[in-house]
């Protein structure tokens, strides 16, 4: 690539419209230029419910990265995401023409069609299909097998799929508003894109993007995402928990979470009371300390078990050399980490977005991981010239909407 | 000596299966296969040739000619009327006829409404497992399915329909169709060995045929099936989950409306009262606050350390005012004889009515008991959205309420 690139991603997360404008310098590195932000509604567990109101919000949120960044934004890097999304592992086998030895750049196409070529859901569409490994004639440990001699070229796919109308619907929203969408990504592939370096993913990393609806995982093992996948839980549950048990407005309950709320118990003294102040400045109900924690440790604790469970069940939590790597806004609540360490079992860390430039403090923040994400995804893809293999079937998406 | 006292109270009765037309004949030889007891088989069919080829102990060749319908229902309704004699013959002494067809086709969408009414003009109970065609049968297939539905439903005192569309999540596109025909077929098959072992097991508990009528009898009603095995420590709710998880039951979503379900619960020797009572918890989790539940339990050694959980319901609108009048103690008065057959039975009924006042928030449900979704407490914020559901709990509710936790 030549000259430096403007890319531009939109995440349409639960809580947040989020849009980053990057800059894609010639030595690969990104610079954050601006970025767009507004409140978001009409958005339940990461996926629109309410056309109308969340297309307002990314209007808004489009018109502020616009302003910030002063590029004019007609091209995005779309971020999907939902309880829908699944993942398996598939390796694809193909033997090459009789008249040729060579592994040529069709072969490696071919190899990926075997992959996809595998029963899911008919209503499911594949969203990306990850290359693992390859293999040449069962040799193992194959970077790039375009030119080798072999008969028989193996390749271990990542794929993720979601349910087609639910992503649609997400592409329906953002076309309305005039923007053309350039890819789809799985919102946490964009921010394991942004969060985990080289050598996490090497020696074996979890990601989990703690997000407002869902909580996105990612699984690299030697060098590849190996497992992936989101559950439907998030920091809106535990909105909606404090809103229900302590009988408070949402907003209330969000702000009490942002400014009070933590997930260690036994910290607080009894009878330590938070007053909440009516919109007045009067002092209103009290709420105890321990009752706030308790509520929100209850719900952290059972996300983690979740997730736990689902990867006790792909068996990775012995291969994590890299331990347990912590982002999205949910992990800024307080104790997280430990928590996540005691249920887990495995050395956990907080992160936010790095390998970043340009006015990075204002977005170093765990919550811009995705957004910023879609921005380091992008560079990937131009990167590889090849863009079948980190390609998606997102044409077939559009072509199919008609 | 227990036997003795429910023999003298009823007598097992004699079931008979019979497979019509060339998807009744398919599901019969797979239940064959499975070496179901306890019930004789009959296969009917216009083409002699599939007939020829049945493992059913008895065959009916329905007409003369010996070919088949050609997926004219005319054609298989008179070739069912010419045959009526013999099957009035093959009728006799049953006193419970499950009647498996596909509707669509020419034998089982033409003779199926004529066998059912033989079958009760004979004494028999008639209870029909039918298939709808899938849409991409066309519509012509669909017009003869429902055609016969409604002939059929005046005859047979149970049906219970499958559409076959709603086994998209057991067939996908990818799924070659025959495949996607067998995994309907199993379906089906899975049902009727629950319905058989239900009716005729030796059933600490048993469910009985008129509350299983109660329970499917609806007009314009979809079955709401479900089977699951499991073992281990966690098995009752593990079979459970299994059985809510099949594709009949829309992930045990439309449960909530059912107002007769009947659950079955089967086990080896070491089934206890106490995995009963966990696994009713459960149950409860998933049906709505007016529903009556009949239950059943019966012990089978040869299931070893497994558990076998049914659930069957249907929704639909709701046929009982008018039988209510004829059969009043059919519905609520049948399951309590029962409770005294033995000294450890009330057990069950109490733990059954214990959580439903321990609910926490029970103010909040008052005002939505018929859009009730799958439990009966508030899911607040995600009121109208998909619900996060893993391990049969809906993750919606708050935490602090499913673990039981009171706030002040």
């Amino acid at each position: 690539m030549a000259k430096d690139e403007i890319v531009v991603g939109l995440e349409i997360g639960t809580s947040k419209v989020c849009v980053v404008v990057g800059e894609i310098k010639s030595d690969r590195s990104i610079k954050v230029i601006g970025v767009g932000e507004a409140a978001s509604r009409g958005v339940r567990k990461g996926e629109i419910v309410d056309f109308d109101i969340c297309g307002k919000c990314i209007r808004e949120a489009i018109v502020e990265a616009e302003e910030k960044s002063d590029v004019l934004i007609k091209n995005i890097y779309l971020g999907v995401t939902g309880a829908h999304m699944e993942s398996f592992n598939s390796r694809g086998e193909h033997f090459l023409p009789e008249d040729r030895d060579e592994i040529a750049n069709e072969d490696i196409e071919a190899v990926q069609e075997k992959a996809r070529d595998i029963t899911v859901s008919a209503q499911n569409t594949f969203l990306h299909t990850v290359l693992q490994h390859y293999y040449v004639d069962g040799q193992a440990g194959v970077l790039s097998p375009v030119g080798m001699f072999g008969r028989k070229l193996e390749a271990d796919f990542h794929i993720i799929h979601g349910i087609a109308s639910r992503i649609k619907n997400t592409i329906r929203c953002v076309k309305e508003l005039d923007l053309e969408i350039e890819d789809i990504v799985f919102n946490p592939f964009a921010a394991a894109q942004v969060v985990l370096d080289q050598q996490h993913k090497n020696i074996g990393a979890l990601m989990i993007d703690m997000g407002g609806g869902t909580t996105g995982y990612m699984v690299y093992l030697d060098g590849a995402v190996k497992y992936s996948g989101v559950l439907g839980l998030g920091g809106d549950h535990i909105t909606n928990d404090l809103s229900l048990g302590l009988r408070i407005p949402m907003a209330k309950a969000e702000k009490l979470k942002i400014e009070h709320g933590c997930v260690t118990l036994g910290n607080s003294d009894p009878g330590d009371v938070i007053s909440l102040r009516d919109e007045h400045g009067f002092a209103g109900k009290e709420i105890e300390r321990e009752t706030l924690n308790t509520i929100i440790h209850l719900r952290v604790r059972e996300t983690l078990e979740q997730l736990k469970k689902r990867l006790m069940e792909e068996n990775v939590m012995d291969m994590l050399g890299g331990g347990v790597v912590l982002t999205g806004g949910s992990s800024m609540l307080r104790g997280v980490k430990h928590l996540a360490e005691e249920v887990l079992g495995v050395p956990v860390q907080l992160t936010r977005p790095h390998n970043v430039t340009g006015n990075v403090s204002a977005f170093e923040n765990p919550k811009y991981s995705t957004a910023i994400g879609l921005v380091k995804y992008a560079q990937a893809t131009f990167e590889i010239e090849n863009k079948g293999v980190l390609g998606s079937i997102f044409d077939w998406l559009i072509s199919g909407r008609k | 000596m227990i036997e003795f006292t429910r023999a003298s109270k009823q007598r097992t009765p004699n079931v008979r299966i019979v497979g019509l037309g060339g998807a009744g004949g398919r599901i019969i030889e797979l239940l064959i296969s499975e070496q179901l007891e306890g019930a004789s088989f009959v296969a009917m069919n216009t083409d002699s040739r599939i007939l020829s080829a049945s493992s059913a102990q008895e065959k009916v060749q329905l007409g003369a000619s010996g070919v088949g319908a050609g997926g004219d229902p005319d054609a298989g309704y008179s070739a069912t009327n010419e045959s009526a004699a013999i099957l009035r013959e093959s009728f006799e002494g049953a006193d419970l006829v499950f009647l498996c067809a596909g509707l669509g086709g020419g034998t089982g969408s033409g003779g199926a409404p004529m066998v059912a009414n033989i079958a009760r003009e004979c004494g028999a109970t008639v209870v029909s497992l039918v298939t709808v065609p899938f849409s991409f049968e066309g519509k012509r297939r669909q017009e003869q399915a429902q055609t016969a539905l409604s002939q059929l439903s005046q005859q047979a005192q149970i049906v219970v329909v499958y559409e076959n569309d709603r086994m998209d999540s057991v067939a996908s596109a990818a799924t070659p169709a025959n495949q996607s025909f067998a995994s309907a077929d199993s379906i089906l098959c899975q049902t009727v060995r629950a319905l058989v072992t239900m009716v005729r097991g030796s059933g600490v508990l048993r469910v009985g045929l008129d509350e299983l009528e109660t329970t499917l009898r609806r007009t314009d009603s979809r079955c709401l099936f479900g089977y699951g095995e499991s073992e281990g420590d966690t098995r009752a709710v593990d079979a459970l989950e299994r059985a809510l998880r099949n594709p009949l039951m829309d992930r045990g979503q439309m449960l909530s409306e059912a107002r007769d379900i009947v659950v079955h619960v089967a086990g080896g020797p070491d089934f206890s009262l106490v995995e009963l009572g966990v696994l009713m918890e459960h149950v409860h989790r998933h049906v709505g606050e007016n529903a009556r539940l009949h239950i059943g339990v019966s012990s089978d050694s040869r299931l070893g350390g497994k558990l076998a959980v049914t659930v069957i319901s249907a929704t639909g609108t709701d046929t009982e005012p008018v039988r209510k009048a004829k059969l009043p103690p059919a519905p609520v008065a049948a399951p309590e004889p029962r409770i005294f057959e033995s000294d450890a039975e009330p057990e069950p009924f109490n733990e059954i009515d214990e959580p439903e006042p321990e609910l926490p928030l029970g103010a909040a449900k008052k005002g939505k008991a018929q859009q009730m979704q799958f439990e009966p407490v508030n899911r607040g914020r995600f009121e109208k959205s998909e619900p996060t559901i893993m391990d049969g709990q809906d993750l919606d509710v708050p935490t602090f309420l499913r673990k039981g936790l009171r706030i002040k």
